[in-house]
């Protein structure tokens, strides 16, 4: 049952590779044209929304960080939805790539933030009001907070996404063994197509994770 | 197979009906270089047609000519049916995933498939609405600026006209300026004869009086002592029958 999260070497290529690359040619590049068909049209308008939104609070510098971030979005929307068909393998399953995502970008808002303006990240790690006695156990515990971030980060993602893929195994498997013996078979079925269902808010585990960026981002007021 | 699954699943995930043209899309990227097609030849309006949801017309149409209309479908079934009983497309738990994975998606792609496509639509007649509306505002405004052109050449005519009556109204005046002066200068020359009347009558009229005055003088002169006292007697002897016809009329 856990053939589809080894690393698998595919016919001599690591099928990560493929399963990174090939994505892209989903999406066709927007054309220059005033009117596009319907795809580039709803492409280019969900991109602008999103971009908008999401650089709505931090409204700085920080805009470097859009490009970056959307196509980070397109990705893994793109990964997690098609891992949801039979047969396909997901990268994002994978802990060393979500870490390897995860880890860079915190550290990167992490040392900006500390660049730039040190007191004032320094200032983040204690929030304010607290009472005076309490102040040393919250610089510990907000220290902590911080360092455990990209962890989070990384974890959040596969773990989501492994366990969705392999409930769905899971339940096909005793759906398809019950089929010859009738009747809890629908029952399963219907199960497992309202999991599914769920599954594909793999898109929602998505936009936690840039959120998530963008949170720390945005704290960072880089 | 894999990139089968990875072409199909593109076009059941955003198929309002736009497959053909994405994937016409997609190939048209790698073969143009800005250079050689300087006029972009017009994106197809509607998509490609597609047969179920997946399968293109034009597979159809290519298989029409051998072997009529039910050929796709014969095809297809054939080879379905090779592959399960050749096992070489085991039925397994993935299978059922398979099913409720499609299933899923196309239920959503019935439900929300028209609307979204509506909606891309509405996002292009929008786009096309701006620029015809500032087309329309650039015919409009010139329209507009014909038709004042037009009125103002029109009151240049009229400006014509505007000139002459001002040009007669000039004459007018300058007439009347010379007939007063004409009056004027008639009436001095009137007043200046006058005097010269004047003066004459004038002349005329001393000399009338000078000539009496001589005349008298003359006759005065001329009257003798002796006629002067037979006057005066005569004067008193008139004077006293007067009295007594007066003082006759009083007593009556």
């Amino acid at each position: 049952f856990f053939d589809q999260f080894s690393l698998t070497t595919f016919m001599g290529i690591p099928l990560i590779a493929l399963a990174l690359t090939l994505p892209w040619i989903l999406f066709p590049t927007p054309q220059n044209r005033c009117l596009n068909n319907r795809l580039s049209t709803l492409q280019a308008w969900f991109i602008r929304q999103f971009t908008h939104q999401l650089f709505l609070p931090i409204n700085q510098g920080g805009h470097k960080w859009a490009l970056l971030l959307a196509s980070l979005l397109i990705f893994l929307i793109t990964l997690n939805l098609l891992g949801i068909l039979p047969y396909t393998f997901t990268p994002t399953t994978q802990l060393s790539m979500n870490m390897g995502l995860a880890i860079p970008l915190w550290l990167a808002t992490v040392l900006i933030g500390a660049r730039y303006q040190p007191n004032h990240t320094l200032a983040h790690l204690l929030p304010v009001g607290t009472p005076g006695l309490l102040i040393p156990i919250l610089i510990m515990i907000e220290t902590i907070s911080l360092f455990i971030r990209p962890i989070a980060l990384g974890v959040r993602l596969t773990a989501n996404l492994t366990a969705g893929h392999l409930l769905i195994q899971l339940i096909s498997t005793a759906a398809f063994h019950l089929l010859f013996i009738m009747p809890s078979v629908s029952l399963l079925t219907t199960t497992l197509l309202l999991l599914l269902t769920i599954l594909e808010l793999a898109v929602a585990i998505i936009q936690a994770y840039v959120f998530v960026l963008l949170v720390s981002l945005y704290l960072q007021d880089s | 197979m894999l990139s089968r699954l990875v072409f199909i699943p593109a076009s059941a995930l955003k198929s309002s009906g736009s497959m053909g043209a994405g994937l016409v899309q997609a190939s048209r990227c790698l073969h143009i270089s800005p250079q050689n097609q300087a006029p972009v030849p017009p994106l197809p309006e509607k998509s490609g047609k597609v047969r179920h949801g997946i399968i293109p017309e034009e597979f159809f149409q290519f298989l029409y000519p051998k072997t009529g209309v039910t050929g796709p479908y014969v095809l297809g079934t054939g080879l379905l049916l090779y592959l399960l009983s050749k096992e070489i497309y085991v039925v397994n738990h993935e299978t059922v995933a398979a099913a409720s994975v499609g299933a899923v998606l196309i239920y959503a792609v019935k439900k929300f498939g028209p609307g979204i496509a509506t909606f891309a639509d509405k996002l292009n007649d929008e786009k096309a609405a701006k620029v015809q509306e500032v087309k329309d505002t650039a015919v409009n405004s010139l329209t507009q600026a014909i038709e004042a052109e037009k009125k103002e050449q029109w009151r240049v005519e009229g400006r014509q006209m505007l000139f002459d009556a001002k040009r007669n109204n000039v004459a007018m005046i300058l007439e009347t300026n010379y007939r007063e002066r004409l009056h004027m200068v008639t009436n001095e020359v009137k007043k200046r004869l006058e005097y010269q009347v004047q003066l004459q009558n004038l002349h005329h009229r001393m000399e009338q009086e000078y000539m009496v005055d001589w005349v008298e003088k003359n006759v005065v002169k001329s009257i003798t002592p002796q006629q002067e006292k037979e006057s005066i007697a005569k004067c008193i002897a008139d004077l006293k029958a007067l009295a007594k016809t007066t003082q006759a009329k009083v007593s009556l």
